[in-house]
């Protein structure tokens, strides 16, 4: 596979926390217009890979080269080509919406960002809530606008670390619509994080498999679960889960 | 650099400081509230004592000139620690906006929020005092520009800090300036601090601009060769101050300190 297609070659990612490997030598690669579900149980790695990923963590050893730039030096440059999403992430509540958008399409180098926003906004159905603060939005809402906000420089590249969480399955569903339009409408590379199976299964073609900082497995949803052997990919989550689970314990009582 | 960036970002910390009256205390209300503080102890002071007429000039341009390297070191100090309080620094370190970007976008804010600090206090130490800090003359230009430097190179250190550190090292961004305070001879001649200090008060730039204003204020030309060493040792401070963040932004990104903040 040429890396001129790929937006993600990360090789030999290694990254340790207080002599704990939180990722332990992850290859991945992730080609354009791919969607790729990065899985695993709490604590395999995944937010930490992200992180490096984007150029936020530095790696003990390894390279990343994010859509076509190599890490940390063009940092700025390939982050031109990178949005970012976080469930978990708010966007500072003193500003109005279409504040933070205009700040952030700044931040992205646009130099007119009204018609942009304007653009975008309609096309997510957000229009109602350009004028409310931040803080007034309900969390459906706030990953709306994240979404809004990370998409508005049209990156190759759109991360998404647990997207959907703490949303209602109605608001969830919309969100996997609106992230499914953006990567058929403008051939966006997703990777996406998430604790939710059947959102993975709807949203990514491919699944890799974290457990204990490393890659377990890789392949789409039905390959993942027959590798392990289970009926669907919630099965090959729970038995990747377990795992982890066992050996935490065993590496807790071996250091008692 | 992109300059479509660098006004982002100060058009960010406008938007803050519009909708946080909070934040217009640091550029008015204790910068006045020590104006009167200061101005009016020198007043008492020449009322009991005739020969120290100098004293309340002495002190206002003292305070105010402090007032210009304290906001210098707010606006970015503050600036950054904004993104932390907001949980919005991953946000940021997301974006394409390098930390050179976001630190020149906040400085240059900054030089606004301090021109509006200096215009209040030039009215008020005019108004309750008839002291008119244009008496120093165009001397308060180079003075005043170590005093920024200055500013900005120990937030430099300060964000370091507390990028580092986390919260618990934020009283830095109001400690440090009382050290900066006590050392550099605001008010008086180094010779008056205690004996130790004196060392370490001597080789600050900022007690060589103070020395140079206090000069001025007593009807000397500007001493420029005082100006002179002042600026080299801003740029050595500042260059340290930087190295010294950028190690400690290091540490930050090595040991995924930004979670603390998300």
């Amino acid at each position: 596979m040429s890396h001129d297609v790929d937006v993600v070659v990360a090789r030999s990612l290694t990254k340790r926390f207080r002599g704990t490997a939180a990722v332990d030598g992850i290859d991945l690669v992730v080609p354009q217009n791919a969607r790729v579900g990065l899985l695993g149980p709490n604590g395999a790695g995944k937010t930490t890979t992200l992180l490096m990923l984007l150029g936020v963590i530095t790696p003990d050893s390894g390279t990343i080269d994010l859509a076509g730039h190599r890490l940390p030096r063009h940092r700025s440059a390939a982050l031109g080509k990178v949005g970012f999403v976080a469930g978990y992430l708010p966007l500072p509540e003193n500003l109005k919406v279409r504040e933070a958008l205009t700040i952030f399409a700044g931040f992205y180098g646009i130099r007119r960002p009204k018609p942009v926003i304007d653009e975008a906004i309609e096309r997510f159905g957000i229009s109602h809530l350009a004028e409310q603060r931040s803080s007034e939005l309900s969390s459906g809402q706030r990953t709306l606008v994240s979404i809004v906000k990370s998409t508005l420089h049209a990156p190759r590249l759109l991360v998404l670390d647990e997207p959907t969480a703490s949303l209602d399955p109605d608001v969830a569903g919309r969100v996997r619509e609106a992230l499914l339009d953006i990567h058929r409408e403008q051939g966006t590379t997703l990777l996406v994080t998430s604790h939710n199976m059947r959102e993975v299964e709807t949203l990514c073609e491919r699944v890799v498999m974290l457990g204990r900082g490393r890659v377990v497995a890789d392949g789409s949803p039905a390959e993942i679960a027959h590798v392990f052997d289970t009926d669907d990919l919630e099965g090959a989550f729970l038995e990747v889960a377990a795992r982890h689970s066992a050996y935490s314990e065993a590496h807790i009582e071996g250091n008692r | 650099m992109s300059a479509v960036r660098i006004r982002a970002v100060m058009h960010r910390h406008w938007i803050v400081l519009r909708r946080a009256p909070h934040r217009f205390f640091e550029i008015s209300f204790w910068p006045v509230m020590d104006v009167l503080l200061w101005g009016s102890l020198g007043a008492y002071v020449a009322k009991q004592s005739p020969n120290s007429h100098a004293t309340t000039p002495y002190l206002l341009a003292g305070i105010v000139m402090f007032w210009t390297f304290t906001q210098a070191q707010f606006s970015i100090a503050l600036g950054v620690n904004e993104e932390t309080w907001t949980r919005n620094i991953l946000n940021v370190l997301t974006t394409p906006v390098t930390e050179v970007e976001y630190i020149v976008g906040i400085a240059l804010f900054g030089l606004l929020k301090l021109a509006l600090c200096l215009l209040t206090l030039t009215i008020t130490t005019i108004i309750f005092f008839g002291f008119n800090l244009s008496a120093v003359g165009w001397a308060v230009i180079p003075i005043a520009a170590v005093l920024v430097i200055n500013g900005w190179a120990l937030a430099l250190l300060v964000v370091g800090l507390v990028l580092r550190f986390g919260q618990s090292a934020e009283i830095l961004i109001w400690g440090f300036n009382y050290v900066l305070l006590a050392f550099s001879g605001v008010f008086f001649p180094v010779n008056a601090l205690p004996g130790n200090m004196q060392v370490v008060a001597q080789w600050l730039p900022t007690t060589k601009a103070f020395q140079a204003l206090r000069d001025v204020l007593g009807g000397q030309a500007l001493p420029w060769g005082l100006i002179a060493e002042a600026f080299v040792g801003s740029i050595i401070v500042f260059g340290l101050t930087f190295w010294c963040a950028t190690r400690l932004l290091a540490i930050f990104r090595r040991r995924g300190l930004v979670t603390r903040y998300s």
